[in-house]
């Protein structure tokens, strides 16, 4: 059985089509990635899994259970966590109190041990919490009961780097434990390390799904150099180069400089050595390589499937 | 069962604690200026009154000032008892659902294994919290006010007062709660029903011997006549029925609105 089942889902809001006819599962075991812009209808997904609005087409079970009906759902939520895109919660009251609440309706076994990897002042009231003390009260409440199955909208959003990295471990050890986790985001580099397999949404259709190093292996890497001399977009026609843009600066008037400059950028889905080999004919200035961002995946791949 | 109910309930102890002490000094303050008011004035305040439109004198329940019961089902009860803290359970019950749409708190709570009929019905039922305080102090008060100055109201009819007006108030309560499931932000949800209710209120009195008259009819405050249960001893345990009805209807209507409601 799959710990998530979306069969034909459409979500109409009448001025937008926010999910028009998604069909994926997601295994047991597995984490995957819910990948698209912000605004693609990742979140519309979510809120029609955990039941918080109907489809207005198409159906979705979750943990075997259909979310369209209450008590199939309610049924389904004792083993599923869920972290929405920013948590919310009374102002008025601890983080204690907040936990204290969540525990005494679905269980809170793994409540300590999760308090020592995030750590909120429970005793504060929320109104004092930071936003990345919210975000960990919001991962202890979610992963607290034990779920078979964690929902999480752009987790990764409101920590910093070493959060997130933690967050990253965190999660690694969980898979190892068969925990199932489906999360979104709008960047790829964020969830990249966690996932196992994503899904990419793009203005409300699902425009694939696919292995983590199939998409990675497609993104490529978005490459800037600058090289000493005058140069042209065709010093770097290797296999796997993609719309090179060069400037030359002539670099001479300062009357201190090794004559022109040439500034290239362009995205890199080749095999890198074929690049190095390439690069290395010419003297370097500067070299910049990095991981492509989802948005120009999408312009890349999936940019002329749209009318 | 009940954890929602319990958590929302903690959280309205101080709320309730402060209204209590207010509402309490406030009824203790009109026993004891009952005696110097009727001393002073003696019958002449009630040639006084007639002088007043009979729309005003119904609009706040004025029948007689000469009496201690009289004094009190007007002027507290009337007015501070069914208007003023019928409003307060109403604007409360108002924000119960919308403020958490609002502010996204039902997010966190809807991921809970939990009915939404259960969410409803928990946080409403916090309410019983000022509802059940205030309905202890405030006859307290009054009654050992009354004794102490010498004015001594009847204790049953008193109790009786109170007893009646628990499912007045809970159907205020109950049009603030549908208000609060159809809107998404709590002000606009205490808006449309404290106009509501404060229209339906004066409506009640004011078109009384109208052409308009039946839409008293709709208005809890037809159903609840200090008055007559001060001054009379008459206790309308029909009209209290009505309420109730009223009051588990529009919370059953909140149950099936908030039920096929997209959280949004």
């Amino acid at each position: 059985m799959a710990a998530i089942e979306v069969a034909g889902l459409t979500k109409d809001y009448g001025t937008v089509l926010a999910n028009d006819d998604l069909t994926f599962e997601v295994a047991e075991g597995e984490v995957f990635g819910y990948l698209g812009p912000n605004g693609a209808g990742k979140t519309t997904t979510i809120r029609t899994l955990m039941g918080f609005q109907s489809p207005t087409g198409g159906s979705a079970t979750v943990l075997g259970h259909d979310v369209a009906d209450e008590s199939e759902l309610i049924a389904a939520k004792h083993r599923v966590g869920f972290l929405p895109s920013n948590p919310s919660f009374d102002e008025q009251v601890t983080g204690r109190e907040i936990l204290d609440l969540h525990g005494s309706i679905k269980g809170d076994e793994r409540r300590a041990e999760l308090l020592s990897v995030f750590d909120p002042p429970l005793d504060r009231k929320i109104r004092a919490y930071s936003t990345g003390n919210v975000q960990k009260l919001g991962l202890v409440q979610a992963f607290m009961h034990d779920p078979d199955l964690v929902v999480m909208d752009e987790p990764t959003s409101g920590l910093d780097p070493l959060m997130q990295r933690k967050f990253n471990e965190f999660v690694d050890a969980e898979k190892d434990d068969g925990m199932t986790v489906f999360l979104s985001s709008h960047v790829l580099s964020e969830v990249r390390r966690v996932c196992d397999r994503v899904g990419v949404l793009r203005e409300g259709r699902l425009v694939t799904t696919e292995r983590i190093e199939a998409l990675l292996d497609r993104t490529g890497k978005f490459v800037r150099v600058r090289v000493a001399g005058d140069v042209g977009p065709d010093a770097f026609a290797v296999d796997g180069v993609h719309d090179v843009v060069c400037s030359t600066t002539d670099g001479g008037e300062a009357g201190d400089s090794d004559g022109p400059v040439t500034e290239c950028t362009f995205t890199f889905t080749g095999d890198v050595n074929d690049l190095v080999t390439r690069l290395g004919e010419h003297r370097l200035v500067d070299l910049d390589v990095e991981e492509a961002p989802l948005e120009e995946v999408f312009m890349r791949f999936y940019g002329e499937t749209d009318a | 069962m009940l954890e929602i109910a319990r958590f929302e309930g903690r959280h309205r102890v101080r709320g309730t604690a402060l209204v209590s002490v207010a509402l309490g000094g406030f009824s203790l303050l009109y026993v004891v200026l009952f005696p110097t008011f009727a001393e002073s004035l003696g019958t002449d305040i009630d040639e006084l009154l007639a002088a007043y439109p009979e729309a005003l004198q119904k609009a706040f329940g004025i029948q007689t000032l000469t009496s201690m019961e009289g004094f009190l089902a007007s002027e507290l009860y009337t007015f501070f008892w069914m208007l003023i803290l019928g409003l307060y359970f109403a604007y409360s019950a108002a924000a119960l659902v919308a403020a958490d749409v609002e502010r996204e708190r039902m997010d966190m709570l809807l991921s809970l294994p939990v009915s939404r009929a259960r969410v409803v019905l928990e946080k409403f039922a916090s309410l019983f919290v000022p509802l059940l305080a205030l309905n202890v102090v405030v006859p307290t008060v009054v009654y050992a006010g009354t004794v102490a100055v010498d004015y001594p109201v009847d204790p049953v009819a008193l109790f009786v007062l109170h007893a009646l007006s628990v499912p007045y108030l809970l159907t205020f309560a109950g049009v603030g709660l549908v208000a609060s499931v159809v809107f998404d932000r709590a002000s606009l949800a205490q808006r449309a029903s404290l106009g509501l209710l404060t229209g339906l209120f004066f409506a009640e009195s004011l078109l009384t011997d109208t052409d308009y008259e039946v839409v008293g009819v709709v208005s809890p405050s037809r159903y609840l006549d200090p008055n007559a249960v001060l001054i009379d001893g008459e206790y309308a345990i029909v009209d209290a029925a009505v309420l109730t009805v009223a009051a588990v209807v529009l919370v059953a209507l909140a149950v099936v609105l908030f039920r096929r409601k997209d959280i949004e």
